[in-house]
């Protein structure tokens, strides 16, 4: 039987572990405290010690946190088109990238896109989404910088419902949670557009506030499904860890780079792996 | 701000209140607490766990000074070590000067570009700014657009895939220009090209200043980020972006570490004129969260 003793110092080692690879504080302290309370009296199996018995367990807790991932295209396959998806985030994560890819990934597999270049507030918003999409070959829909949002995405809506298209990738302008007027604007635009999916986007790099603001979005706008993105900057992606354990949405893709194939679909057993080192 | 400091630690403090002698579970806690917070505003792991040793081994090892008491004392110590964290004071002195722009894909290089030109034509100088930013669809756009609003000269060329070329014919264009910027495409320690691309615009425009531009809630990676840009180019400021959010800037605190320099502007919100000069004080309250 495992005691008390026999867990403690694995358990303090995966900690700083976790830490260090910034799954954020408060989702470590209560799946170590989680775990602590559940392998205390646990039965392990000779000839395992209680060290490897502690990483698998922590492998289990940390996979059944990430769930199982989101398919876009089995969920397109399966609704009414067009499929329309709202992206949202603070400043800088990787919206307007993603969108790209994503149609660019959609493109690929046989579905037909339009975008929505819902940034109308950003100095060069509108050029960067352009560029994208032309260089994609996929038709953008977009007004003049300050218009209202809700209209432009309106606009992308009617267009693919007009032209039979597949899917509406929406692109929204960089926000804080703690702008409550920035934050009214995005609900106005999701009763303009109904959304089918909500899609959140946020940096694998960041810290503790990945926590924060994925809670807040969530509770004010909602979210279906998360991306993350930049988790080609060395990182083992502890984000996706303090995300799910947070909002419990499941990830849908990983941006891992700049270029349009830079997207993939998330593996949860290869984060995890990464993570805790893939030799146990 | 030792008082303040006080009330963000106020549970470990009050053990102290009263104590003659220092007692050394008391500060155990004070630093277990301590450490709580400093991780949850994404203060590099090492770093809190260097800062902790420090705190532990002064509070026990330094006679208090005559007439202070014990928890003032503990109080001095923790402070003291803070600042030490904040790194150097960076003094931003209004002349002639080139200053190189350098971050991650999207940490606000643009942006700050901008808020750094109104802030400098406001102290009075001629501003220019290069586009040297190759790579990310509308960066011209973007940049062009925020001089056009303060009038400030923007050179840039649309199309051109060498970013040291664009800067070449850059700077006899805007040789009137007191105060230059260059905005950088986004880049990653893994980039080796694009690690060499801002090593070579360094060596071109022999920078005065190469400024890190760290996203408020970079988290642990922070550390190797700016170690790597550190080496190309000697970083000699930080500057932090995003702070309006919630963000604790934590993260900015291993690059002012790992590059012994220290932290020369905050970055309040989306227009160009949100743009703060670095108050320590100010910044350890919002780390500690009081
Ligand atoms: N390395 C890397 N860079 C990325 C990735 N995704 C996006 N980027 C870069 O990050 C920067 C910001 O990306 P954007 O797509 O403009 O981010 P955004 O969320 O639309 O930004 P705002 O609209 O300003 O809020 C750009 O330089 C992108 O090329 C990624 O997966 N890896
Ligand atoms: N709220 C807020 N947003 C900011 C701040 N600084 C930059 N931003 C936003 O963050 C996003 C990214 O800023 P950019 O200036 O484009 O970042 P960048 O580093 O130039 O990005 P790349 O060139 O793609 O690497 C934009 O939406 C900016 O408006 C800030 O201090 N506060
Ligand atoms: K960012
Ligand atoms: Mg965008
Ligand atoms: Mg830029």
């Amino acid at each position: 039987l495992l005691s008390e003793k026999d867990i403690s110092e694995p358990l303090d080692e995966l900690e700083i572990i976790l830490l260090e690879n910034d799954v954020a504080f408060d989702a470590v302290d209560s799946i170590i405290n989680h775990m602590r309370e559940d392998l205390i009296g646990k039965k392990r199996k000779i000839r395992t010690s209680s060290e490897d018995f502690v990483i698998e367990a922590l492998k289990n807790a940390l996979l059944d946190v990430l769930g199982e991932g989101f398919s876009l295209t089995n969920y397109i396959d399966t609704h009414e088109k067009p499929v329309k998806v709202l992206f949202t985030g603070v400043n800088g994560a990787g919206k307007t990238t993603t969108i790209a890819k994503v149609a660019h990934f959609l493109k690929s597999n046989g579905y037909s896109v339009v975008i929505g270049s819902g940034d109308t507030f950003r100095a060069g918003a509108n050029e960067q989404m352009r560029t994208h999409a032309e260089r994609i070959g996929v038709k953008v829909i977009s007004h003049q910088e300050g218009a209202d949002p809700s209209a432009v995405l309106f606009d992308a809506v009617s267009y693919a419902k007009a032209h039979n298209i597949d899917v509406v990738l929406a692109d929204t302008a960089g926000r804080f949670h703690n702008r409550a007027n920035l934050m009214n604007q995005l609900d106005k635009i999701k009763r303009v557009m109904q959304p089918d999916i909500v899609t959140y986007v946020d940096e694998a790099v960041a810290g503790n506030d990945a926590v924060i603001r994925a809670e807040e979005f969530n509770n004010t706008v909602g979210t279906d499904t998360v991306v993350l993105t930049k988790a080609d900057m060395d990182t083992k992606g502890g984000a996706a860890i303090s995300i799910t354990h947070t909002i419990k949405k499941p990830i849908m893709f990983l941006g891992v780079g700049q270029g349009y194939d830079d997207v993939i679909p998330f593996e949860p057993e290869r984060l995890v792996n990464e993570l805790l080192g893939a030799e146990n | 701000m030792l008082d303040r400091l006080g009330t963000g630690l106020k549970d470990a403090m009050k053990k102290l209140a009263g104590k003659t002698v220092i007692d050394k579970a008391a500060v155990d806690e004070l630093v277990k607490d301590l450490q709580r917070v400093l991780l949850q505003s994404d203060v590099n792991v090492k770093l809190v766990m260097g800062l902790s040793k420090a705190i532990k081994s002064r509070a026990l090892e330094e006679e208090p000074p005559k007439g202070m008491s014990v928890r003032e004392h503990v109080l001095r110590i923790v402070y003291q070590e803070l600042v030490n964290l904040m790194g150097k004071d960076v003094t931003v002195t209004l002349g002639p000067q080139t200053i190189l722009m350098a971050g991650l894909q999207g940490s606000g290089k643009t942006t700050t570009t901008g808020k750094l030109a109104r802030f400098f034509q406001r102290k009075g100088l001629r501003v220019g700014v290069i586009c040297a930013d190759v790579f990310r669809p509308g960066a011209y756009d973007q940049l062009k657009t925020l001089c056009n609003k303060i009038n400030v000269p923007c050179y840039g060329e649309p199309g051109e895939t060498d970013a040291v070329k664009i800067v070449q014919n850059g700077i006899p264009e805007l040789k009137n220009s007191e105060v230059l910027l260059i905005d950088t495409q986004g880049r990653h320690a893994l980039e080796n090209e694009l690690i060499d691309e801002i090593i070579a615009l360094n060596e071109l425009t022999k920078a005065t200043h190469r400024w890190l531009v760290i996203d408020a809630a970079l988290g642990q990676q922070a550390r190797e980020q700016a170690a790597r840009f550190h080496e190309a180019i000697n970083i000699d400021g930080v500057i932090i972006t995003k702070m309006d959010g919630t963000a604790k800037g934590g993260g900015a605190l291993s690059a002012v570490a790992e590059t012994g320099s220290g932290i020369v502007f905050i970055g309040s919100g989306e227009t160009i004129e949100d743009l703060e000069r670095f108050d320590p004080d100010s910044f350890i309250s919002r780390l500690l969260g009081m």
